[in-house]
C-alpha cells in the first residue's frame, strides 16, 4: 500500500501539493486526474523518490520513501512522461542499459524480460533499430517497457498517451489492464477524463496542489447534483437559443454540440416544455450521464484542459 | 585574439627571468664582465650555486653544473675554463650547455648570450692594447696614440671610438648599437663558444616530442567539456529523471560520469602518444611506466575540469561557451602552445596554478629529459591536488545546482 500522508512541496514560486494525503491500495488501479500544472507529477515524483516532500511522509508497505532509500526505489518502475531514451541506441541496448541500472536482475533473466517485453509491445521486430527512427507511438511503448524490466509490483505512469494516436493509446490502455489483471498496482496521472474512467478503479482529483476528490467514478459523480447531462446538437436553430438553454444550468460548446450541465431545480418537463416553445426538435437533443469532466466543472468553475 | 592579447601584451617586450648558470673559474676581467652583464639582464636569472642532497648550497662544478640544466632547473649553463682568457689569449673560449625543450625560448637565450658576450669583448681587447701603448710610451705619447688607432679602427669599423677611451661606457655598450655589431662581426673568429645539448640529444624528432603533450591536451579538455555536458541532455530527454527513480543515487551517477570521462582521458591521452610514436618517432616507450602516471594524473585533473564546467553551468551551451573560453585561456597561460617565459611575469605566476602547467611539464620531463618516478612526484602531486580541489567545488556546485531536478 502506498501511503500519501499530508505532504507539501514547495517550489521557489509555487506551493506544488499542499497537505496532501491519500492512499492507494495493492493492485489498485489508481488515477490522478486533474489539468497541467495542478501536481500530478509532482506526487509521482515523491512517490518514486525523485524528490523529497517538504513536509509529510509517503511510504510503501510501511517504508519510507526518499532520494535516499535506493532499496524502495528498486521497488517501483516509473515511466515518465517524457521520452525517456538514447535516440542514438537501438531499441535493445536501450533496454539493457536501463535494465542493468536495476543490481537484482540477473543477465540472463534481464535478457528473457527485454525480449518478452519486446514482444508484449510489438517492437521485437525493430529490436535493433535506433529509437531515433522509431514513431511517437513505438517510442511510447518502448519507454513503458523501459522501467518494468525490474519486474516492479508497484508501476507508475505519468501521462503515457500523451502524443499518441488512438490506436497506440488503445493498444496501452490493453497493456496497461494486462499488466493491473497480473496483479500490479497502477498509478496513472492524466488530464483526460475519459482515460481515468475507463482504466481506474479509483480517481483522485487534484487541482492547484490539492485533492479536491476522491473516491470511484461512481462515487464521485453522485458528488453532482444531477444525474444527467444534456447534450444539444449544434445547429443553426441550436445556435440561436444559446441564452434558453443557459437558463437551466452551465452550457459547454464543444466541437459539433452543446453540454447542458443542470443547476439546482432543474427538471426534464420544464426543460422540454421550453424546447417546444422554442420550435427546436426533440430529436436534437440527448441525455448523458455526467463525466468527471462536470465534476470537475462543478468543483472548480474551471474545465479539465482550460 | 582577445585571450591572447591579454595574455602577451602587457609586459615587457622582452622576456624575463629565465635561469641561466654560470661557473666562472677564470680570473680574466673578461669572464667577470660577462658574467657581470649577464647578471644585470633584466631577461636573465643568473645562478651561480645549487643545493646538494643534504640541502647545503655549494657552487657549481664543471659537472655540477652540466646535471643542473639537464634536469630543466637552467635553461643553459656557461661554463668559462680556467684558461677562458689569459695575458696571452687570442681567443676567448668558453663553453655553453644548453636544453632545447622548447625551442623560442632556447633561441632567445642562445642570442641574448652571444649578445652580452660579443658586446663586451671588443672595448675590452682594445682597451688591453691601449693599456700596452701608455705602458711602453707614456702617458701623453701613449694616448696621443691610442687616439690615433681609435680614430683608425673606428673609421675602419665604424665604432664610437669614445667607447674604447672612457672606461666608465664599456659595461653600457649596447649590442643594439653600430658598435656592438661591427664589433660582433670582428669578433666572431676570436671568440670560441662550444656549445653542447645536454638533453634531447638523442631524440630522433625533438619538435614532435617537445609539442606533443600541449596539443594532446588541449583536444582532451575539449573532448571532456563535450562528454561531461551530456548531463545537459539527459537531464533534458528525462533520462536523468529515469536513472534517478531507479535504485541509483545522484552520487553514483556523479562517479559513473567521472569515471568513464577519466577512462575516455587516459586513452585518448594514450592514443595521442601512440600516434606521436607512429608518425613522428616520438619515444614513449623508454620512460612508459612515468609517462603512464603523468598521463593518469593529467586525466584525473582534466576530467575534473570537465565536471566542473558540468556544475557551473545551466545549460550545454553555456558549458561549451565557457569550456572555450577557459580552456583557450588555460592553454595559452599554461604553456601548451607558445613557452611561459614569454609572458609578463604576473602571467607566469598564474600559469603555475594551471593544471595545464603541470601536465605539460610532467610530460616534459618524462618524454625529453626521460627523469625516473621520483622527479615526477611533485607534479603527480600537484596535479591531483589541483583534480581533488576542483572535485570539491564541483560536488558542492552540483547540490546547490539543478542538473539532478
Amino acid at each position: 500500500m502506498i501511503a500519501v500522508q499530508q505532504v507539501t512541496k514547495k517550489f521557489p514560486s509555487v506551493v506544488a501539493l499542499d497537505n496532501v494525503t491519500l492512499e492507494i491500495k495493492e493492485r489498485e488501479f489508481f488515477g490522478l486526474l486533474g489539468p497541467n500544472g495542478a501536481g500530478k507529477t509532482t506526487l509521482m515524483s515523491l512517490i518514486v523518490g525523485y524528490l523529497n516532500a517538504d513536509e509529510g511522509t509517503i511510504s510503501i508497505d510501511g517504508k519510507a520513501v526518499s532520494q535516499d532509500n535506493l532499496k524502495i526505489k528498486g521497488e517501483i518502475g516509473f515511466v515518465p512522461q517524457s521520452l525517456a531514451l538514447y535516440d542514438e541506441l537501438s531499441a535493445l541496448d536501450n533496454l539493457e542499459m536501463f535494465g542493468r541500472l536495476h543490481p537484482g536482475v540477473e543477465s540472463k533473466v534481464l535478457h528473457e524480460r527485454i525480449r518478452e517485453r519486446l514482444h508484449a509491445v510489438g517492437l521485437y521486430e525493430r529490436r535493433k533499430d535506433k529509437v531515433k527512427s522509431f514513431s511517437g507511438g513505438m517510442k511510447r511503448r518502448l519507454n513503458m517497457i523501459a522501467s518494468m524490466l525490474h519486474d516492479p509490483n508497484i508501476m507508475l505512469f505519468d501521462e503515457p498517451t500523451v502524443g499518441v494516436d488512438p490506436q497506440s493509446r488503445n493498444a496501452i490502455f490493453d497493456f496497461l489492464e494486462s499488466l493491473n489483471h497480473q496483479g500490479k498496482t497502477i498509478v496513472y496521472t492524466t488530464h483526460y477524463m475519459e482515460e481515468a474512467e475507463r482504466l481506474c478503479n479509483r480517481i483522485a482529483i487534484i487541482d492547484h496542489g490539492n485533492i479536491i476528490a476522491l473516491g470511484t467514478t461512481d462515487e464521485l459523480l453522485d458528488k453532482l447534483p444531477y444525474d444527467e447531462t444534456v447534450v444539444i446538437v449544434k445547429n443553426p436553430s441550436t445556435l440561436e437559443q444559446q441564452n434558453t438553454f443557459s437558463e437551466f444550468g452551465i452550457l459547454l460548446e464543444e466541437d459539433d454540440h452543446f453540454e447542458l450541465k443542470p443547476k439546482n431545480g432543474f427538471t426534464l418537463s420544464k426543460f422540454f416544455t421550453r424546447i417546444e416553445e422554442k420550435g427546436l426538435k426533440y430529436q436534437w437533443i440527448e441525455l448523458h450521464r455526467p463525466t468527471l469532466e462536470a465534476l470537475f466543472l462543478q468543483l472548480t468553475g474551471r474545465r479539465l484542459r482550460d | 585574439m582577445f585571450i591572447f592579447g591579454s595574455i602577451f601584451a602587457g609586459g615587457d617586450s622582452v622576456p624575463q627571468g629565465i635561469p641561466i648558470a654560470v661557473l666562472n673559474r677564470s680570473n680574466s676581467d673578461v669572464a667577470k664582465r660577462i658574467v657581470s652583464t649577464l647578471d644585470t639582464m633584466k631577461a636573465f636569472q643568473v645562478v651561480d650555486s645549487m643545493r646538494d642532497d643534504l640541502g647545503k648550497v655549494v657552487p657549481f662544478d664543471t659537472n655540477s653544473i652540466k646535471e643542473y640544466v639537464r634536469k630543466g632547473k637552467a635553461t643553459a649553463g656557461i661554463v668559462f675554463p680556467v684558461d677562458a682568457y689569459t695575458d696571452t689569449s687570442v681567443a676567448l673560449d668558453l663553453k655553453f650547455y644548453y636544453d632545447p625543450k622548447n625551442e623560442i625560448e632556447m633561441q632567445t637565450v642562445d642570442g641574448l648570450v652571444e649578445q652580452a658576450v660579443f658586446s663586451h669583448f671588443p672595448s675590452i681587447i682594445a682597451q688591453s692594447g691601449f693599456q700596452q701603448a701608455r705602458k711602453f710610451l707614456g702617458t701623453d705619447s701613449g694616448q696621443a696614440f691610442n687616439r690615433g688607432i681609435a680614430s683608425l679602427v673606428g673609421k675602419y669599423f665604424k665604432i664610437d671610438t669614445n667607447v674604447f677611451l672612457n672606461p666608465d661606457r664599456w659595461v653600457t655598450a649596447r649590442s643594439d648599437s653600430d658598435t656592438a655589431r661591427a664589433s660582433s662581426n670582428f669578433m666572431n673568429n676570436i671568440v670560441r663558444i662550444d656549445k653542447e645539448q645536454v638533453v634531447g640529444e638523442k631524440l630522433k624528432n625533438q619538435w614532435a616530442t617537445r609539442s606533443i603533450g600541449g596539443w594532446a591536451l588541449t583536444f582532451l579538455l575539449f573532448a571532456l567539456t563535450a562528454s561531461s555536458s551530456s548531463l545537459f541532455d539527459e537531464r533534458k530527454s528525462g533520462v536523468m529523471l529515469r536513472i534517478l527513480t531507479s535504485p541509483v543515487s545522484r552520487v553514483h551517477i556523479l562517479w559513473s560520469k567521472y569515471l568513464f570521462n577519466m577512462s575516455l582521458a587516459i586513452i585518448q591521452l594514450l592514443f595521442m602518444f601512440v600516434v606521436g610514436w607512429l608518425m613522428f618517432q616520438v619515444d614513449i616507450f623508454s620512460n612508459f611506466l612515468n609517462l603512464m602516471l603523468i598521463i593518469l594524473s593529467a586525466s584525473i585533473a582534466c576530467t575534473s575540469f570537465g565536471m566542473l564546467l558540468a556544475a557551473l553551468s545551466k545549460t550545454r551551451q553555456q558549458a561549451n561557451g565557457l569550456g572555450t573560453l577557459l580552456i583557450l585561456t588555460m592553454s595559452a597561460i599554461g604553456g601548451a602552445w607558445f613557452p611561459t617565459f614569454l609572458m609578463p611575469s604576473a602571467i607566469q605566476f598564474f600559469s603555475k596554478l594551471t593544471f595545464v602547467y603541470w601536465a605539460m611539464d610532467g610530460f616534459l620531463q618524462v618524454l625529453w629529459r626521460g627523469v625516473g618516478t621520483m622527479d615526477i612526484l611533485p607534479h603527480i602531486g600537484i596535479l591531483l591536488g589541483i583534480g581533488a580541489v576542483i572535485n570539491v567545488i564541483s560536488v558542492w556546485q552540483f547540490k546547490r545546482g539543478d542538473i539532478f531536478s
